[in-house]
């Protein structure tokens, strides 16, 4: 295995691991921010960023070839379907009058 | 309590990780699932149907008689909700004009409409031509490749809500023919029974499809026949399923 080959596979497995870094961040604050609006905050940023870097890494996994164009895709996609879901939710809850602040339903403190 | 909680969470995963371990490997030949009826279906499924997606070929051809009876659940689940009364025509009856509050809402039922966001429809119609054309090729590949018509309504059904979200539901509704929409949500039942008659007439067998190796071009037309049905009836029921509910 030729140098070139390691540090290709070391990138990506480095991009794979900050993906489910990012990922799992994004979990922990769907779980325990307030409301709605930092949820969906945390949700959309970190599982855009993560996703896309898990992605990313996959792509450079076994060297660019064209069939990665899907990769490439999948990742646009991601980064624009992301966001734009977050935006949308945050913008019928205040629209329709979520308060900012404790959701209800959230008993821990 | 949490520590309680803590050690369920243990225990429950630790199975899960016994359960895991003892499976067989994954892709062994001699995994229960590879030793029954499915060993034939991949030894000689791709020489018998001409279909390179397995999938499909089980769903088509080797259980078709399953799949028709499963597009005729999904057109009755149309018909059970076209049959039940509309929701404001059915409090209207009760003496209670108001729609209920909306669930969001603490105003109640001084709920002014929402205009649509210039982001979302911006997405919406930049994605559009994507997802289309996605579920088309996931229809047309179908039986080589990953999709097929179940796949495809999927798809087309959630292109028409987006679009209905974004651009009303009297725009979208135009892409459904009025005159033509109590045809096109029956297809799948419909295009069923046609190829399944017409392999009747073929092979003296409902739902048969004629085995030479010469007739592959015609079992590939019958086969994409009920995927296209299965597809369009699928989407427009979904369609109608979205369109019946009050917004």
């Amino acid at each position: 295995m030729s140098a070139l080959i390691v540090l290709q596979q070391a990138l990506s497995v480095l991009l794979v691991l900050a993906g489910v870094v990012f990922l799992a961040g994004g979990t922990l604050g769907l779980v325990r921010l307030p409301d709605l609006y930092t949820r969906a905050h945390a949700a959309s940023k970190c599982d855009s960023v993560g996703a896309g870097s898990i992605l990313v890494g996959l792509l450079f996994y076994q060297g660019v070839a064209f069939d990665d164009l899907r990769l490439v895709l999948l990742a646009f996609l991601v980064l624009v379907s992301g966001p734009t879901t977050a935006h949308a939710l945050a913008r019928a809850g205040f629209r329709t009058g979520l308060p900012v602040g404790r959701a209800r339903g959230s008993d821990d403190r | 309590m949490r520590w309680l909680g803590l050690a369920l969470v243990v225990v429950a995963a630790a199975t899960l990780m016994l359960g895991v371990a003892d499976l067989p490997p994954h892709g062994a030949h001699d995994a229960p699932v590879h030793t029954h009826v499915g060993a034939r279906y991949l030894e000689r499924g791709v020489a018998e149907t001409g279909m390179r997606n397995l999938v499909t070929a089980v769903l088509l051809v080797y259980r078709g008689f399953d799949t028709f009876l499963e597009v005729v659940v999904i057109f009755s689940a149309l018909v059970a909700v076209v049959a039940l009364p509309r929701g404001r025509a059915a409090r209207s009856r009760d003496g209670d004009d108001q729609p209920p509050a909306a669930l969001l809402t603490r105003e109640g039922p001084a709920q002014e409409r929402i205009s649509v966001s210039p982001v979302v429809a911006f997405v919406v119609q930049l994605l559009g031509p994507f997802i289309a054309v996605f579920a088309l090729a996931s229809l047309y590949r179908g039986h080589v490749s990953p999709g097929g018509g179940f796949q495809s309504a999927a798809i087309f059904g959630a292109l028409f809500i987006a679009l209905a979200l974004v651009q009303g539901r009297e725009r979208a509704a135009r892409l459904v023919p009025r005159g033509a929409r109590v045809w096109l949500q029956a297809l799948g039942p419909l295009s069923f029974a046609l190829i399944g008659g017409v392999g009747w007439v073929l092979t003296g067998a409902f739902l048969g499809y004629p085995a030479e190796a010469a007739a592959y071009a015609l079992r590939e037309a019958m086969v994409v026949a009920v995927e296209i049905g299965i597809a369009v009836g699928g989407a427009v029921i979904l369609a109608q399923l979205f369109m019946a509910m009050e917004g």
